[in-house]
């Protein structure tokens, strides 16, 4: 068992004394973003208190093991957050919230993905986070168009967003079916 | 019927984790009516939706390049990878790694690359080096593994072979000027004991028919009133063969600025000596004492230096436990150079053996002067003491039995010992 403990020991430190820049910033980033999403859907009142300790340990996760759930697991607790502040704490669902987290919670995804695939002690070409950001960026701008069109739909036809939502529902669900039915098609 | 082959382009975790929470956010958007769940979908289901849009389906390909050149230790390296996309679609990362051997000290060699490759395209990345041992030495095998369309997909890994990187041996200064024992052919660099044509003044004798007009001493002549030619000593060449001792190893290789094995020393020291020989006109000839027997049959001039030092890449330990070299095999004439470390008693047999049928031979000593086996326990310094004795007990014994021992140390290492075999030659063979 101490044998096993110091080998993983031994192994985590040749590990960190060989890691590099780029990945470990992206670690970072994916640390970074996933606080920042917790951050923005949690309550803030439940955020002061000993639950942070809790939230960021979750944060955590994936920035030490991008390959492994932690990225699904920040996402799911994030969204879990949401709605217990909007629907337990009756908070106000405002747009900027909505657009930061949507933003947050992708970024998240997307640099837990590139940090999945990017070993630590790599050497990175600067055009592979380029690339990557610029495309998260694209995505990002797409959505909050999107959010503020929607959201200013319902606010200001006065429609019901119960309407909307499930209308928008079924053409999402309806969207990724046929996504999903095309892969499989291919393999 | 074929069986259909595994798909090479993988789903991510990144994948499932769009899936379940696009369809998680709208699952609950559309339970609870809540417009702002269905709308933090949005990014995950744009982003799939964009990256997923064209798919690739060739892998990358990739070469290693390395350098065809005449690299000697120590020498400089150019070795490189290059990835190449046949596909329509640019793969956003390409992880490599490529294996090389220790003895490349290649840049950032022992690390993965990450690099993006443009459709169509290729990248390459540079390798550049030192080479600090002799041999074959390896540039590979590389793998590599690319993530395309937002790093929701990922293909299998793609392993190139490795490619051999000739590394010759440095050729250590030896110089020497003692001549031959048995000069064999009918021309060369070396003077013969017998009188022909050549460059080397022998005497001056009274004119005889068939003597050539251009040899007539004409100082002489005028002085004595009758007729002298200057005769000369023949030219002649000689067969050197070159036997390296590869039953074992000793020692710990450390390149070229480090210390040598036994099979450092044997490689440099061959490299050395056939190269003086070959340079002199010589014929030279290699054989290994190992399981194998290589052999390189002899020749001369330069072709046959660059074959020399093509043979000496292969030489690698090569114990065996029954062994016999066959002396008639070996001309009578050629100069055997030894390469040994004298560790196994079968090369000391050897050795006077080749004494006894008659062969000029020379042992050179390989054994590095600091080689010692690892300390395992209060008996060993003990054990290496007793060895040592016993070791030098041998070197006497061949000493005793007519076999000069030299230790190498490069320059002008056989020269007393080559006059030494040089003045038994000229004595009457007795057997």
């Amino acid at each position: 068992m101490l044998t096993k403990i110091s080998k993983r020991a031994g192994r985590l430190r040749t590990t960190l004394s060989r890691a590099t820049a780029v990945p470990v910033i992206v670690r970072f980033a994916v640390l970074l973003t996933g606080l920042l999403a917790l951050g923005v859907a949690w309550p803030a009142e439940l955020l002061a208190t000993r639950y942070f300790t809790l939230l960021a340990v979750v944060a955590v996760w994936p920035a030490i093991a991008p390959g492994g759930r932690g990225g699904t697991a920040v996402a799911l607790t994030a969204i879990g957050g949401w709605l217990l502040d909007t629907a337990g704490f009756d908070a106000r669902v405002a747009l900027w919230r909505v657009l930061a987290l949507a933003a947050l919670l992708y970024l998240a995804h997307t640099l837990t993905a590139l940090a999945a695939v990017l070993p630590i002690d790599a050497i990175v070409n600067f055009d592979v986070p380029g690339l990557w950001l610029g495309r998260a960026a694209v995505v990002i701008l797409i959505s909050s168009v999107l959010i503020v069109l929607a959201l200013g739909l319902t606010a200001d036809l006065g429609g019901s967003a119960f309407q909307l939502a499930t209308l928008a529902g079924i053409a999402g669900a309806g969207v990724v079916t046929v996504l999903l039915a095309r892969m499989a098609r291919r393999e | 019927m074929t069986e259909p082959s595994a798909p090479v382009w993988l789903p991510t975790r990144a994948l499932g984790r769009t899936v379940l929470l696009t369809g998680l956010l709208l699952l609950l958007g559309v339970i609870l009516g809540r417009v702002d769940l269905v709308l933090l979908a949005a990014p995950f289901a744009i982003g799939a939706a964009i990256n997923l849009h064209r798919r690739p389906r060739a892998v990358p390909e990739v070469t290693i390049t390395a350098d065809e050149g005449h690299i000697v230790e120590g020498g400089e390296v150019e070795a490189g990878l290059t990835v190449a996309n046949p596909d329509a679609i640019g793969y956003d990362l390409v992880v490599v790694r490529a294996r090389t051997s220790p003895w490349l000290r290649l840049r950032h060699a022992d690390r993965p690359f990450a690099i993006t490759v443009p459709s169509d395209g290729w990248a390459a990345i540079d390798l550049p080096g030192e080479a600090t041992r002799w041999g074959r030495q390896d540039v590979g095998p590389a793998a590599a593994r690319a993530a395309a369309c937002g790093g929701l997909l990922a293909c299998r890994p793609v392993v190139t072979p490795a490619r051999g990187v000739r590394v010759y041996p440095v050729t250590e200064p030896f110089n020497a000027t003692e001549a031959m024992p048995a000069a064999a052919g009918l021309v060369g660099a070396h003077r013969s004991r017998r009188p022909g044509e050549g460059g080397e003044l022998a005497g001056v004798r009274q004119f005889a028919p068939g003597d050539r007009l251009r040899r007539i001493d004409w100082r002489v002549s005028l002085r004595t009133r009758d007729l002298h030619v200057a005769y000369t000593l023949s030219d002649r060449d000689a067969e050197v063969l070159i036997l390296l001792d590869v039953l074992g190893d000793v020692g710990l290789p450390g390149g070229v600025r480090g210390s040598s094995s036994v099979l450092d020393t044997t490689v440099r020291a061959a490299a050395a000596i056939a190269e003086h020989y070959l340079h002199r006109g010589d014929r030279v000839s290699m054989l290994e004492f190992g399981a194998s027997g290589r052999r390189l049959r002899a020749a001369s001039g330069r072709r046959q230096y660059l074959t020399v030092l093509e043979w000496l890449l292969d030489v690698r330990a090569d114990p065996v436990d029954d062994i016999s070299l066959a002396p008639q095999h070996i001309s009578s004439s050629a100069l055997v150079v030894v390469l040994t470390p004298l560790v196994d008693p079968r090369a000391a047999d050897m050795l006077a053996q080749l004494t006894q049928t008659g062969r000029f031979t020379v042992a050179v000593d390989t054994m590095p002067k600091d080689a010692a086996p690892a300390v395992r326990n209060q008996w060993t310094p003990a054990a290496t003491r007793l060895w040592r004795i016993e070791r030098e007990n041998v070197l006497g014994r061949l000493r005793e039995h007519g076999v000069p021992v030299v230790t190498w140390a490069g320059a002008g290492s056989l020269d007393l010992v080559l006059r030494d075999v040089a003045r038994m030659a000229s004595a009457p063979r007795g057997r």
